[in-house]
């Protein structure tokens, strides 16, 4: 047979609101339109087409614990290699430990299982096991993936695969239709296995942007349980947190070059219960010690809440705080480049910003609290 | 279990340093050492499944596990069975996170203690024996910690920032001692023959979804920037803006007021 790669001049095409017709790389098809009419529309708006549309014959799962109602990256990369692996038949459930208020359809999922009480900060493994264990019968899952994160999922993850004594990888750093792999002793050498039942992926892995959406169904059958935990929870401790590292902290408010008042900005971080961090700038100008800094010389920070006082948002601050998910800015100038990046920004002088944010927010706890005490 | 204090054992594996591959203490069960230390004083059993030549050892007897008994095993024979064997009267099992030879999977003191029928608890930073019981503080990530209560027996991982006191010193390391014991019931082989190991180092290629895209399509999403412009409140007095800030924190739930 002649071997040379030709290009199919009948390869399919589709025709454009505008009459134009357009070719769709790594499409299999005609471009007879009566062929092509089963193709999915293309999105309009920027609308992404749903990812399958048949009734799911078969099912991949993911399991992850919800953080305030959220998810977190390495919990929607576990959602996104499902649904990246899943074909036109497979759909996807994602089960959910803990209160989840938003919808997981453009995460990649068809179905979703939540499970409230479960959530992560409660150490409950035994019921936690037997609660997953049942969607996983319940649903017959081809492959099941975990984050490998100490949150709870890696622990869960490996309770899972020796209960069920099945094929399983752990540290998964990269994963693809039909295999996974791991470092090999924590070297540069990967070892690589056929895809297993139970996959536990480092975060990273895969990349949780998609050009499709799922159905995002809410799954409302309960999933009681009756197993008792052997250990018991005593609760998470207070922590002071000026004590914690910065790469730890949940809420960070950062000082910058526009700040003036150190106390000022420290009674801010206190009445929001958050850490301290600053900018360069901030620190050689003595305002804040060095193990403060964030950035590309100083500390890479994950934490949920980032509230950036008087930082304009030079290249190397912002590399500190690529993985921040919430950033409020709070600056003079409009046009800084920490607006790009920032969630909110407030403009205005920082002093009298931070005053009335202090004012606010105790306005805010002493409302929260005389319901409490009546 | 005995009354009085609980016996305790560590489990400890040959550790590589992850670029030199020299032999030295594997940090994560060095720790875990430590972590028995403080619970069984100096009546640690340390056990050693593998080669009872392995050069690592001697780092662990400078670390202050003075006796080390080891269960002979060539490489790739399943060890699971012959530890649960020698463990079955030991109190509290004491372990590292991950190994640093092999796959390093994680997997077995969950293993373990699902063979021996005791409850596992991870990430462990300090625990504290009582009557029949043990209060254990657990880490958990965003600067969390957690308190436990557990019972005894128990299998316990230690997390690798654990507040443990670690001296190195040579004279341990010399009159360090190892003791070969019976490597037990079972002689079966691991199952890591499921894994081809790629010759050459590489980076792993990250999953991505493939975007079919017309190339008009794609040229567009090329030149357009990912919009991702947050809410800017510029007008309005200070109170006002503060107040956009509270609400903003409310809606994501930032805060619990």
């Amino acid at each position: 047979m002649n071997q040379i790669k030709r290009v199919d001049p009948r390869r399919p095409v589709y025709v454009t609101p505008a009459g134009l017709p357009r070719i769709v790389l790594g499409e299999t098809g005609s471009s007879d339109p009566a062929g092509s009419a089963e193709r999915v529309p293309a999105a309009r708006d920027g609308a992404k087409p749903l990812r399958a549309r048949r009734i799911p014959e078969r099912w991949l799962m993911a399991v992850v614990h919800s953080d305030r109602g959220s998810l977190d990256g390495p919990a929607r990369q576990a959602i996104a290699a499902a649904a990246i692996l899943a074909t036109a038949e497979t759909g996807v459930v994602a089960v959910v430990l803990g209160e989840l208020s938003e919808d997981l359809g453009p995460a990649g999922a068809d179905r979703v299982v939540v499970l409230p009480d479960l959530d992560a900060a409660r150490f409950q493994p035994e019921r936690e096991l037997a609660a997953v264990s049942a969607v996983i019968a319940a649903y017959g899952p081809e492959h099941v993936f975990l984050p490998d994160t100490l949150k709870g999922e890696g622990d869960l993850g490996r309770r899972l695969i020796v209960a069920h004594s099945e094929s399983s990888a752990t540290h998964v750093v990269e994963v693809g239709a039909q295999h996974a792999a791991v470092t090999w002793a924590c070297g540069g050498q990967l070892a690589r296995t056929r895809l297993p039942r139970f996959v536990l992926l480092e975060a990273g892995v895969v990349d949780a942007k998609l050009p499709f959406v799922g159905a995002g169904e809410i799954d409302a059958a309960t999933f009681d349980v009756v197993a008792v935990d052997a250990c018991q929870d005593e609760g998470l401790e207070d922590i002071d947190l000026a004590e914690i590292s910065l790469v730890e902290a949940d809420f960070i408010v950062g000082a910058g070059n526009g700040v003036r008042n150190v106390g000022t900005l420290g009674a801010l971080a206190r009445s929001l219960g958050a850490a301290v961090g600053a900018s360069r700038v901030a620190v050689d100008a003595g305002l804040y010690p060095r193990d403060k800094q964030i950035g590309a010389t100083g500390k890479t920070v994950t934490a949920n809440a980032y509230v950036a006082v008087g930082i304009s948002g030079a290249v190397q601050h912002l590399q500190g705080i690529k993985d921040c998910r919430h950033v409020i800015a709070i600056n003079r100038d409009a046009g800084a480049p920490i607006v790009k990046r920032a969630d909110l920004t407030l403009i205005g002088d920082a002093e009298e910003l931070m005053q009335a944010v202090i004012e606010r927010i105790a306005q805010a706890r002493l409302q929260r609290e005389l319901p409490v005490q009546s | 279990m005995s009354s009085g204090q609980p016996s305790v054992a560590v489990l400890l594996s040959a550790g590589r340093h992850p670029v030199s591959r020299a032999a030295r203490a594997c940090h994560g069960d060095a720790v875990a050492l430590g972590l028995a230390r403080r619970l069984g004083a100096d009546k640690v059993l340390a056990l050693h499944a593998g080669d009872a030549g392995e050069p690592s050892l001697r780092d662990y007897h400078a670390l202050g596990a003075e006796h080390i008994e080891v269960l002979p095993f060539a490489a790739g024979f399943e060890v699971l069975p012959a530890l649960v064997h020698r463990l079955r009267t030991v109190d509290v099992i004491v372990t590292g996170g991950r190994a640093e030879t092999g796959l390093g999977s994680g997997l077995l003191p969950y293993a373990l203690a699902h063979a021996l029928g005791r409850p596992v608890v991870g990430n462990v930073l300090e625990a504290h024996p009582g009557d029949a019981s043990m209060r254990i503080r657990q880490f958990l990530p965003k600067g969390k910690r957690r308190g436990v209560r557990a019972l005894i027996p128990i299998v316990l991982i230690a997390h690798p920032l654990a507040p443990v006191d670690l001296r190195y010193a040579h004279a341990r390391r010399v009159t360090g001692q190892i003791s070969v014991g019976r490597p037990g019931p079972s002689r079966e082989p691991a199952s890591d023959d499921l894994w081809s190991i790629e010759p050459d180092a590489r980076r792993p290629i990250p999953l991505r979804a493939q975007d079919r895209k017309a190339g008009h399509a794609r040229l567009m999403s090329a030149i357009a920037s990912e919009a991702n412009a947050g809410v800017v409140a510029i007008e309005g007095s200070c109170v006002d803006k503060a107040q956009v800030l509270l609400s903003y924190l409310r809606e994501h739930r930032l805060v619990d007021f």
